[in-house]
């Protein structure tokens, strides 16, 4: 028992750690729940979710108090938005708020009862929208379908209004064309939710999944003092950490290059999100970030007393993540410390590296301060991992109950 | 571990008195680290990170470029109009739009504004002067941002030229004015009038982190007697009440996670400074419950798949579903049909609509009560499965499946 896999002795001992850390992982029911869940499921599930991508119809109230043709014509032009759909025309702003406190509308538009009067007798006439901001994406649909009508709706009745502007020659200059503002979106032509968000996801979930992965295998080795057999081998003992961590890391490495080609090359085909990235960048941005992942986890199981305890710390902080990688609330208005983490944690550094590759077409040095970040954690955390193990295998597990 | 068990065996400290599965609960928790990392350590962090991340949740000093290929006094003015905007910081002047285009694609920059050759020329004469602007749309939240704010701040640029040959024409400004925009929206954004991220998601974000911790710490409490082999002394603490047993295991961390959320409520509301309208009572119930149901759906998840390496790794990736689930991200009636009935199985969306009711809204006790009334059948569900959890204690005291 004391050597193991005597059959592959001839074999350097990292290709027997490899071999045996896949086989350890082929026969543990949970661990193999974890990848195919994690992995493939969860993949496939997140894409099917944000598949609508963009936010359609949003029912709004409306009180016309107005009661005019003018009045008609708006609410009807309303309607027509794609972005706002009028789900109900109501008496007074009282029903129209109890339907808003109640999430059957998410905003009101209320045309007062002067709405009409004041524009035919060439007055300015206002009138308020309220929106909701239950949901930022509703926000910006209905304020840009408002937007819309008011300009269209403006440009249309502009020409009806000239007799109100008396003085000779006024009439040419108001009829000028106004400056044109054109805005356009960058790397995201539908303007998709599931574009923007689901780069990011993939990688998180292969971080997340594989520092569990990790955990699990880290948590039984302690548990059932899988390390003892090394520990008796005649070798030292940084000699032997750095076989164990470059064998387990290898074969991280191997399964997850192969999860990689799901991720970030079926899924993407798939469900039509963007995949600009190139093979040749995909791999180098990849290959840091798996092996910097794998580092830190098995750095991180000198922690790990047994399989399930871990994942409580790794599996809630999962969206918070997200937060961390910049993807969402831009990193220059995070306070330093959290932009310092960013740079600790290899998900977040890839994750934008990801986005900007996929995205947005970068090349990779568009993405060099991020590669440079996981080059630089690839080396530190191998060295800690080193030293975790090494003080394993010199602890040699001698205290099974040692407490967690 | 097993130590606590054996030992519980021989000299169990519990034994004849009143409470046995609450002292031995514990004497549990407090044997080692990970009950009070989990339990309290991870929560406090939690709250921390979300009172922290978004800085002022506003918004301001977005990096931006301009590239200026007019180079006169119109274009200066529209430049120096865009730099005054406190959503941007004009971070530089590019030669072209290349250049500009290059530096969003390294993130430098969230946006740019491109200013033509000839765009005076062409505005005085009002031959259709043209000024664009692009904004980050992959980065979706801060491009929106961006976008919103170059709308605004352009709207008087596109009809000053207008304007200002009126006015020297001898009309007034306010009826040229009024002559361009006769309707004018007024838009008011309920709740959070100034958009802020904090006010946004803080609180949402942090309830969904928090019930996944609330889910797996209690899963692990439950699952790790079996995983020790200490189901029977466990029921045998509580004379084979399973209900006395789990409320006793419960009962320490349910405590601990009321405490936790109610404190993260006052540090986000008073603190933070996060707009509350409603009732603090109402929200403290809802809470609690929000606790109540979410440990009902541990034991309930523990119940039908009584493994824990099984039901943990499920959980661990079931639970940041609810992010997606509760609707605060991507609206949920904008998703398939399918998952928007897949929602109503998770606390964590009743939560989010009853919460957002209070917050917002102040909304009664009526208003809400639907979505309340939901999450108290979690519970219930859970007690109607409470025999085949004692079945399972009882006659499959070791849980050896990994």
């Amino acid at each position: 028992m004391c050597v193991p896999m005597i059959r592959w002795n001839s074999l350097p001992l990292s290709l027997r750690v490899a071999w045996r850390e896949l086989q350890a992982i082929a026969t543990s029911y949970s661990v193999l729940l974890v990848l195919v869940g994690g992995v493939f499921v969860y993949g496939l599930l997140y894409n099917y979710m944000y598949a609508p991508n963009v936010v359609r119809e949003v029912p709004v109230a409306v009180v016309d108090h107005s009661h005019t043709a003018l009045s008609r014509q708006y609410v009807r032009w309303l309607d027509a938005t794609p972005d706002v759909a009028v789900a109900y025309e109501l008496p007074d702003m009282v029903a129209a708020k109890s339907l808003m406190t109640q999430g059957e509308v998410f905003g009101i538009l209320y045309l007062p009862r002067d709405f009409a009067t004041l524009f035919y007798e060439g007055r300015s006439s206002v009138y308020p929208f309220y929106a909701s901001t239950d949901a930022f994406l509703y926000y910006e649909a209905m304020e840009r379908a408002n937007l819309l009508v008011m300009e269209a709706m403006d440009g249309d009745y502009r020409t009806t209004l000239l007799p109100f502007l008396s003085l000779q020659g006024l009439a040419a200059v108001a009829t000028q064309s106004p400056v044109t503002v054109v805005g356009t979106a960058l790397y995201n032509p539908i303007e998709g939710y599931g574009v923007y968000l689901i780069p990011s996801v993939l990688m998180i979930i292969i971080f997340q999944t594989l520092m569990m992965l990790i955990a699990m295998m880290s948590g039984r080795e302690r548990q059932q003092r899988l390390l003892a057999p090394y520990a008796c081998l005649r070798s030292n003992h940084t000699r032997l950490a750095l076989s164990l961590v470059c064998g387990k890391s290898l074969t991280y490495g191997m399964l997850y290059g192969v999860f990689s080609l799901f991720l970030m090359g079926a899924l993407p085909l798939i469900f039509d999100i963007p995949h600009a990235a190139s093979g040749l960048s995909l791999t180098v941005l990849l290959v840091p970030y798996i092996f910097s992942t794998s580092f830190l986890g098995l750095a991180l199981s000198r922690w790990y007393t047994d399989p399930e305890a871990p994942i409580l710390f790794i599996a809630f902080f999962s969206i918070g993540l997200i937060f961390l990688s910049g993807v969402s609330f831009p990193l220059e208005l995070m306070p330093w410390y959290w932009c310092a983490v960013h740079y600790i944690i290899p998900a977040a550094p890839a994750t934008l590296a990801f986005v900007k590759l996929s995205a947005m077409e970068a090349s990779l040095r568009d993405i060099a301060p991020e590669l440079i970040a996981l080059c630089m954690q690839t080396v530190a955390y191998f060295l800690l991992a080193v030293a975790v193990y090494r003080r394993k295998l010199k602890c040699g597990y001698s205290s099974p109950h040692e407490k967690g | 571990m097993d130590n606590i068990c054996n030992d519980a065996r021989v000299t169990p400290p519990w034994e004849g008195q009143g409470g046995g599965p609450l002292l031995r609960e514990l004497h549990r928790m407090t044997s080692r680290r990970i009950y009070l990392v989990a339990a309290v350590v991870l929560p406090l962090f939690l709250i921390a990170f979300m009172a922290t991340i978004f800085g002022t949740g506003q918004m301001e000093h977005i990096p931006i470029g301009v590239v200026d290929a007019d180079n006169t006094a119109s274009s200066r003015s529209v430049v120096r109009n865009i730099a005054a905007v406190p959503t941007f910081e004009v971070l530089h002047h590019y030669a072209d739009d290349a250049a500009a285009r290059a530096a969003v694609q390294r993130k430098d920059i969230y946006g740019y504004l491109s200013i033509p050759p000839r765009f005076e020329a062409y505005m005085l004469r009002g031959e259709g002067a043209t000024l664009s602007y692009y904004y980050h749309y992959a980065l979706l939240a801060v491009g929106g941002e961006v976008m919103s704010a170059f709308e605004q701040a352009l709207i008087p640029v596109r009809m000053a030229p207008i304007v200002v040959e009126a006015v020297t024409l001898g009309a007034t400004e306010e009826s040229i004015e009024t002559f361009l925009l006769p309707m004018t929206s007024d838009d008011h954004a309920l709740y959070n009038p100034s958009l802020n991220y904090s006010t946004y998601l803080t609180l949402p974000i942090f309830y969904i982190m928090f019930q996944i911790l609330v889910l797996l710490v209690t899963l692990y409490a439950i699952g790790s007697e079996r995983k020790e082999g200490c189901s029977h002394s466990w029921l045998a603490s509580a004379h084979g009440n399973i209900l006395v047993a789990l409320t006793g295991k419960l009962l320490p961390y349910t405590l601990l996670f009321i405490c936790e959320a109610l404190l993260a409520n006052v540090v986000f509301f008073y603190w933070v400074g996060i707009p509350f309208a409603g009732d603090m009572c109402l929200f403290s119930l809802l809470t609690v419950i929000f606790v109540l149901a979410t440990q009902s759906v541990a034991v309930l998840l523990y119940t039908l798949l009584p493994a824990l390496s099984f039901v943990i790794s499920i959980v661990s990736m079931v639970g940041s579903l609810g992010a997606t689930l509760s609707g605060l991200t991507f609206p949920l009636p904008a998703m398939h049909p399918i998952v928007q009935y897949a929602a109503l199985l998770f606390p964590v969306r009743h939560f989010t609509v009853a919460m957002q009711q209070i917050v917002y809204s102040d909304a009664g006790f009526a208003a809400c009560f639907s979505s309340l009334a939901v999450l108290c059948l979690f519970p219930l569900v859970a007690l109607l499965l409470l025999p085949r959890l004692r079945r399972i204690l009882h006659v499959c005291p070791h849980d050896t499946l990994e």
